[in-house]
This record gives structure tokens, sequence and C-alpha cells, in this order.
């Protein structure tokens, strides 16, 4: 009896209602109202990087630059160490009698090592907060949201989220579709 | 989503709508392989087999097969890998460059831009390979440490910096390429019927799901590779010229050198877009994408970059002049009214005079003639390596080690098959990957083409309101 319970309120927590919408426009209005009125919007697909739409979220801005500014750095102390090391320290070679610790010659190396780790690096980093790999299967919330739907999806809490409302939002604000969905665990 | 200027011509035509969009760029790759796609493909790789059989002709015998000599040491295989290398330099120019100067019209073209960058490195490469004589060498210039007896790679030659560059720019292109391509690889899946296609484009896909928070990372992402892709277009084309420049061969020893062979790599990848677009617009149906303002664009680039390519021309025949030391006189004179004065004279034709055609607007407006000026400007750049390497090496300093250079029926076929290689892995980029990144596109298309409930009037008062413009 207990599990059953428990087992209906997990059902409960796990419910999304999902407005399909074929409009950017009316997506960023409708995201926009329903922030502004308190609900607890699950994330938003659209089949492009709509403008603005982070921001209305309320999206954090990512730290991904600090991780690529980190990488590069990286990758000039691994450039620097290495040539260093070898040309230097290691066998320090006689070339018509010019010193083997020259900075400039250091550049082009240093400068093509900072932005090979800074680029794998920070999409590294970048697939990693998305849980993103070769193989994924994900379960995409509506096949057509990588063609021309957008789709806002609202967790659905029981006894809190007021259904009847945020189906009104949805509709009034154009939505062609709406439908409760169970979220994936 | 984005403000429509009143003025501005659209840059997707047709009245487009967000599924137009991915019915249209999809259709190559999911109905049936055309007629003409078969004899392209066949074509192409039957030229590659002519690459493969004289690379591997040349691993066997060795580079006596080629026609170089004692002092012609550089001839065909660098020309042909510094003009690959070259026409890898527009992709990433396309994409990064124009994303930094936020010009929208690169949506339709960087896609097949950069795919061509990829493919024209992997040429370069060959190059590389090949001209080395013991290919299975290959890894010598790496650093490693003096475990066989040789001592590290010498951190101050330009060819170690290259081996670094080169490597480098074609690893970043790639990722830089299929971050592209990820939320168009999800698309492909979604619609995919067959279970091979399902399979492979999921496992492609990295369980993309359009999320806006995935988006806003994916922006930023977007933004910084631009950002450092664009110093390493520069970069890698300065180093390349390098290796010449930083030689004491007159002809080669000059600091205008950097400069002048990234506008040439510009203006010859370029080239080589304006041939591939031409005609694959068309073929692909594509005229509402690339549209003749695309074309227009691009010929005007290929002027400005031609112009500039030009200079240096002239520029390197004054100070060679003002320099006063007469080996450097000699090189230039020799040059141009030497033994190969016809590739001197080609190449000044071609990189000069004839760009300057696209001051006239038919001469941008009309597909079959910028699809001949195309070719000619690849021509062109083509014999600017050749004119740089061989007529500079040809006659060095001492007279009795002068001699010409012709190239064997080997490196000409190499030369050929490369077209081969090239043109073999464009096909089956066309056949299998969208051809035009269709989530950019989708952003740029005026939104009242996918509202069917409001006008342009209700669009413009959401414009008006500020909400979500970008631009």
């Amino acid at each position: 009896m207990v599990n059953t319970r428990r087992k209906e309120m997990q059902y409960m927590d796990n419910k999304m209602l999902m407005g399909i919408y074929d409009n950017p426009d009316s997506t960023y209005a409708v995201t926009k109202q329903l922030m502004k009125e308190g609900y607890d919007i699950h994330d938003v697909y659209t089949p492009f990087a709509v403008h603005g739409l982070d921001r209305v979220m309320g999206v954090k801005r990512t730290r991904l630059s600090i991780a690529a500014f980190v990488f590069a750095m990286c990758g000039v102390a691994s450039a620097l160490t290495l040539i260093t090391y070898a040309s230097y320290i290691d066998w320090p070679m006689n070339i018509g009698g010019k010193p083997s610790l020259i900075g400039p010659d250091y550049i082009p190396i240093t400068f093509e090592l900072g932005i090979l780790f800074t680029a794998f690096g920070m999409v590294g980093a970048f697939f990693v907060v998305n849980r993103m790999f070769w193989g994924r299967n994900t379960d995409v919330i509506d096949v057509r949201v990588t063609d021309d739907r957008f789709v806002i999806a609202v967790n659905i809490h029981e006894n809190k989220t007021n259904v009847k409302a945020l189906e009104g939002i949805f509709v009034s604000g154009g939505a062609l579709e709406v439908r409760e969905r169970i979220k994936e665990i | 989503m984005s403000y429509e200027s009143p003025i501005r011509e659209t840059l997707v035509t047709g009245g487009k709508t967000y599924a137009d969009v991915t019915n249209d760029i999809l259709r190559p790759l999911e109905q049936k392989a055309t007629k003409s796609w078969w004899i392209g493909f066949t074509l192409s790789a039957l030229v590659l087999a002519l690459w493969i059989g004289a690379t591997t002709y040349t691993v066997l015998v060795g580079l006596g097969a080629w026609g170089i000599n004692k002092t012609v040491g550089w001839a065909f295989d660098i020309t042909n890998f510094v003009f690959w290398v070259g026409i890898g330099h527009a992709g990433t120019l396309i994409s990064a460059v124009l994303l930094l100067f936020r010009q929208k019209w690169r949506m339709s073209i960087n896609r097949s831009a950069e795919a061509m960058t990829i493919f024209a490195v992997i040429c370069a490469a060959s190059f590389i390979l090949s001209h080395m004589g013991r290919p299975w060498m290959a890894y010598w210039p790496v650093p490693l440490p003096n475990a066989f007896g040789s001592l590290w790679v010498n951190f101050n030659s330009p060819l170690v910096w290259d081996v670094f560059a080169i490597s480098t720019y074609f690893s970043v292109s790639l990722v830089f390429w299929y971050i592209g391509l990820i939320p168009d690889i999800a698309s492909i899946r979604d619609r995919a019927t067959t279970k091979v296609r399902k399979f492979v484009y999921n496992f492609f896909s990295m369980g993309w799901n359009g999320s806006t928070r995935t988006w806003h990372r994916y922006e930023m992402i977007s933004l910084i590779l631009a950002g450092i892709s664009t110093p390493l277009v520069l970069s890698v084309h300065s180093i390349v010229s390098m290796d010449f420049a930083t030689s004491l061969v007159p002809g080669w020893h000059t600091t205008i050198f950097p400069p002048y062979f990234v506008a040439g790599a510009i203006f010859s990848g370029f080239g080589m877009v304006l041939t591939l677009l031409v005609v694959g617009r068309v073929v692909l149906k594509q005229e509402n994408y690339i549209t003749m303002g695309h074309l227009d664009a691009m010929c005007r680039i290929v002027m400005l970059t031609g112009s500039m390519v030009g200079l240096a021309y002239i520029t390197e025949f004054f100070v060679a002049a003002y320099s006063g030391v007469e080996y450097e006189q000699y090189a230039f004179i020799n040059r141009a009214f030497g033994p190969y004065w016809w590739s001197y004279w080609t190449m000044m034709t071609c990189n000069l005079i004839a760009p300057q055609v696209f001051w006239i607007k038919w001469a941008r407006s009309t597909p079959w003639f910028i699809f001949l000026m195309s070719i000619v400007v690849n021509i062109g750049m083509w014999f600017e390596r050749f004119v740089i390497i061989v007529t500079s090496l040809h006659r060095d300093f001492i007279p009795s080690s002068w001699s010409m250079y012709t190239p064997t029926i080997v490196e000409v076929s190499i030369l050929i098959g490369s077209f081969g290689l090239f043109f073999t892995l464009y096909f089956l980029f066309c056949r299998y990957l969208p051809t035009i990144n269709m989530a950019e596109i989708k952003s740029i298309i005026p939104t009242h083409h996918a509202d069917h409930g409001h006008g342009q009037a209700a669009h413009g008062e959401h414009a008006k309101k500020g909400d979500a413009v970008h631009g």
C-alpha cells in the first residue's frame, strides 16, 4: 500500500506539461510569461539557438569560457616546458653559435599548442557538462524539435502546479498542441 | 526571431519555412543517389586511383621517380602542398572570421567550405608525406626523446613549426566542423527511416536534444572556437611562408611573405569555394540558399584578395630593385624574363589582371563566368607557388649548378590524382552530410514565414518591444 503510494507520487512528480509551438517569437513570449508567474520550466527545446531565450529562462552564463582560458594556459605551459627542456636543458644545440634559449623562435609552437589545447579541452568540457558522448541514446522530447517545432516543457508538482492555468497560458500563447509527458529519470 | 532590415535583401529567398529548410537540404541525403552524383563520384574515384598508383610507385621506387635534381630539390611536391594548404584556408576563414564580423551570409556556405578545408589539408598532408621519400619515417619531425640515436628536433626550424601548425589546423578545423554538424546530424537522426541510418546518425549526434541550456553552451564554444581559429588561420599560412622566408635563397628571403601568403591563401580558397558552389547550388537545387548575393559577395572577396596578392608581386619586384642586392635582382628578372617566363606571366595574368573583371556587375552576377574565373584563379595560384619554388631554385648562386626542372609523368599524375582524392571525399560529403548548416540557416529566415497566425506587423511589434532581437 505504502509502496504504491510512493510510486504514484514519483509518477506525479515526474510529469511535465509541454506546449508545442511553430515559432520562436511566441515560444519566447510564453517562456517569459511562465517565468514571471513562477512556473518551474524544465527546459525549452528549439531547432536552432534562439537568442535571448537562455537569458529569459535564467540560464546562468556558462563557465566554459573560463575553462577555455585554463586549457589555453595549460597548452602554453606544456609547449614552453617541452621546448625549453628539449632544446636547452636536455640537449642544447649549437647552431651557428646562437644561444639555445631563444624567445621569438619558441612563439609559433607555443601559440599552436595553446590553440590546440583550448579547442580540445573546451570541446571536451562541453561534452562532459552536456553529458554528450558517441552512441548516446537520448530521449528526444519530440522528434520534430530538430526540424521545425519549439517545445516548452514545464515540470508539474503535485498540489502546487495549477495545470489548468498553465494550459491556458500555453494555448493563449499560440500553442499548436499541449500534452503531458513523463520525464525520464 | 532576428531583426529584419527593410532595406537589405533577405539571405534566404523563396519564402522558406523551417520545415522547407530541413526538406530541401536533406533531400540529397535521403533520396537515392542521383545519376549525376554517380557520374561525378565514379570519375573522381578513377582519378583517385591514378593518385594511389602514382604515389605507390613513388614510395616503391623513391624520389628518383620525380624530375627533381640537386639544384631544384623542391618542385611539384611543395608546389602542390602549398597550393592545397592555401585552398584549405577559406573554410575556416569563412566560418571563423566572418562569424566574428557577424557576416550572416556565411551561413549558407560555411559547411561546404569547411569540408573543403579538411579535404584540402588531407591532400596537402599527402604531399608532405610523399616528398619525404621515406614516408614510414614521417614521425621524425615529432619531438620524441633521443631513444633511437638522433637528437631532438630543431625547435628553431620553421619546418618543425609547420608540423605543429598543420596538425593543429587540421584537428581544430575538424572539431569546429563536427561541432557545427551535431545539431544537423540530430535532425537526420530524427527523420531516419532505416535502422542503419538511425544507428549511425544517432551514434554521431551524441544525444543532441535541442535543449536551450545546451544551445547556450554551444553558442559560447562556437564563438570561442571562431575566436581562436581566426589567428590560427593566419598563423598557419604565415608559418608555411616562413618555410621559405627564413631561408637564404634569393626570391624567398623576404619579409613580405607572411601577409602575402595569407592573402594568396584566402584568394585561392575562395576560388575553390566558388568552383564548388557555383555548380553545387544548381545540382543540389540550393539556389534559394546560396543566392546570387552570396556569389557576388565572394567575387568581391576574390577581387580584393587578388589585388592584394598582385600588390605583393609588384612590391617584391620593387624591393628587389631597391635593395641593390644583385642576387635578389637577378632572381626577379629571371622569373619574369628567364626560361620560366611563361609560368610567371600566367601567374600575373590569372591572379592580378583577371580578377579585376569583378569590378563589373555583370561579371559578378553571371554564374558560368564566375565558374570560369574561379578555375582561372585556381590555375593562377598553382602557378604562383611553382614560380616561387622552381624559378627561385633553378638558378642558384653558382652558375655551374644551374639546371632546369621538368616534371615526370609520375609527378603530374600525383597532382591530377590529388584532385581525385579531394573530389572523392567531397562527393561522399555531399551524399552523407548536409551541405548547408540547417540550424544556422533556420535562425536567419524571417520568422513570419513560419508564423501562420501573425503577419509581418505582429513580428515588427515584437521587435519593437526589444524582445529577443539579435543581429
